[in-house]
């Protein structure tokens, strides 16, 4: 029986009646694992007609770490620094989705003013990561610059983040019942002051690269996906909402203190291009980082003094029993699976339902037909983390 | 699903698509060129110009051997596990000294050894450290030409030599 995943040989392209005596024959190609559009180690076969794709066959495995194993053996505050390593980019809203699993199963109250600074930062990381998005992609097309003007910006988020955690990347920030450090009021008002020059690039990287007509030409109508296509192979996060899906955890199944804030989930809504196309899913991207920055307004307007962190035993031992949590992440819906033996220091089982990985099984999907150059576009629209996919 | 329909429109589209093309490639070059005199540089040159680490920064680990009890939490903290420490007991009778916050040291630390090669800067180990003597100092620069010179020793004698050099205040 044939599986309806299992896509098949691929068609063979039709061929020129003049040169149909001539044999022809798929190329195959390897894009990666080096290949810096890859975004990370990832490897996709390529089967070429010509500079037409036929078929593509992501590999994946080159940054498999163990991790969900290795868990299996670490207590659960030893956890977060692996967490932070599934998604390299995004680590804050990793370790946000696993303080709350372990906080659901322990009943940990998390005092007021953890829970918005949890929002703050994971809406700062949203910000960070989605410029880091829009960076990397315009570099995958071939624009230098716009990757130095998203890293300017991104620089100073990860300056605020090293300033109050330590890291500049792999935070171990948010505990378990609450965070590590509290922020001081000269820090929360470079937050806002940053907010302000953000808008203004916004607009800026809008007028440089998202309406330029190069950049339009090589995207819009470019890797098609269509609603019925996400929704079959279940991806999630600016893919989704990029082919027209209204769907956002934060606004469907809000979690924490998200119901308090007024933002609107952005939906690609084909100005350019057609729904589910490069463009609509770039441009998602850069509508969600003017929203995240109406976020943190807001948060810093509720923002009181107080404690920042829970009551949480010293040793954290968890009852039997198994909770599923599942958090909006920058690339799309993150879970965590956690099952525990009842008392036991370790997990007995931490199962990551990643997004990145529904969304790169989506590429043999959309590949046959494209030419290799927007293959890469294609590739780079996705936005994946090659930790996650991996772990 | 061709990859990238030709517009074959109108000679009025394509000038408009022609004027559309050069108006926001002008667009774009302005923005740059403005960054030629209008924008500071925001890169340092690193090693004549250095940043100022912020007061939490995780760098690399130091432990004060004087004011270490050898509770071990450190080591059990640890989600790699490259702290390694040993201690025996004191001979009866011989003199108990006191921490820099009062604690006494009833043990004798023979080895206190952490592998910065494994070590993964989650700051885990110094967060339960009951004497505080655990840090992270701010030495970042500390290339080895082995993998075996990543491990420090700090008993040894040239490693507590750095404590005045790399402690924060």
């Amino acid at each position: 029986m044939q599986s309806r995943w299992d896509i098949g040989e691929p068609e063979r392209p039709t061929i020129n009646t003049e040169t149909e005596q001539l044999k022809s024959e798929l190329l195959t190609l390897n894009m990666g694992p080096q290949h810096p559009a890859t975004h990370g180690v990832l490897r996709i076969e390529i089967w070429t007609d010509s500079e037409v794709v036929a078929h593509a066959i992501p590999h994946l495995g080159y940054l498999h770490r163990c991790m969900e194993k290795h868990c299996e053996s670490l207590d659960y505050r030893g956890i977060i620094p692996f967490v932070d390593r599934l998604d390299y980019l995004a680590s804050m809203n990793m370790e946000w989705a696993y303080a709350q699993t372990v906080e659901q199963m322990l009943g940990t109250e998390v005092p007021r003013r953890a829970e918005l600074l949890r929002i703050l930062t994971c809406e700062l990381q949203r910000i960070a990561s989605h410029l880091m998005a829009f960076g990397t992609y315009a570099l995958d097309l071939g624009a230098f610059t716009p990757f130095l003007y998203a890293f300017e910006e991104r620089e100073k988020i990860l300056r605020l983040f090293e300033e109050v955690s330590g890291a500049r990347l792999l935070y171990n920030y948010i505990w378990i019942g609450g965070v590590w450090n509290d922020w001081t009021d000269d820090q929360l008002a470079r937050v806002s002051q940053f907010c302000n020059t953000m808008e203004e690039e916004a607009k800026k990287y809008h007028d440089l690269v998202s309406v330029n007509k190069i950049f339009v030409q090589r995207t819009a109508n470019v890797g098609v996906m269509t609603i019925q296509d996400c929704l079959d192979y279940g991806a999630t996060g600016p893919v989704l909402r990029g082919a027209g899906m209204n769907w956002d955890l934060r606004r469907n199944k809000p979690w924490s203190l998200y119901n308090e804030f007024e933002f609107d989930v952005v939906v690609a809504t084909a100005e350019i291009g057609q729904l589910g196309d490069c463009w609509n899913r770039y441009i998602v991207r850069m509508k969600e980082v003017v929203q995240s920055i109406r976020i943190i307004r807001q948060v810093i307007e509720k923002l009181e003094p107080g404690p920042v962190m829970g009551k949480v035993p010293k040793i954290i031992k968890l009852p039997k029993g198994e909770v599923y949590v599942r958090q909006e992440c920058p690339r799309g819906e993150l879970g965590f699976h956690l099952v525990s033996e009842g008392d036991s220091k370790q997990p007995y089982r931490l199962k990551v339902k990643s997004p990145c990985f529904t969304n790169v099984s989506m590429l043999p999907r959309v590949a046959p037909g494209q030419m290799i150059a927007d293959f890469v576009a294609t590739v780079g629209s996705i936005d994946i983390v090659l930790g996650e996919v991996d772990r | 699903m061709s990859s990238q329909v030709h517009q074959t429109g109108s000679v009025k589209e394509y000038f408009a698509d022609l004027f559309n093309g050069i108006k926001t490639t002008v667009v774009g070059m302005w923005i740059t060129f403005k960054y030629v005199w209008a924008v500071k540089p925001v890169s340092i040159e690193y090693p004549e110009v250095r940043e100022v680490l912020p007061e939490r920064a995780r760098m690399r680990l130091f432990n004060d051997a004087q004011n270490c009890i050898s509770c071990t939490q450190c080591a059990m903290a640890c989600p790699v596990d490259c702290i390694y420490i040993a201690s025996e007991k004191k001979p009866e009778g011989a003199e108990i000294k006191k921490t820099s916050n009062g604690q006494a040291i009833r043990l004798t630390l023979t080895q206190f050894m952490i592998d910065t090669a494994l070590c993964c800067y989650c700051g885990l180990c110094t967060t339960v450290c009951p004497t505080e003597c655990l840090t992270h100092s701010h030495d970042y620069e500390f290339s080895q030409y082995t993998i075996d010179g990543m491990k420090y020793d700090y008993l040894a004698a040239d490693v507590i030599a750095w404590r005045d050099r790399i402690v924060k205040s």
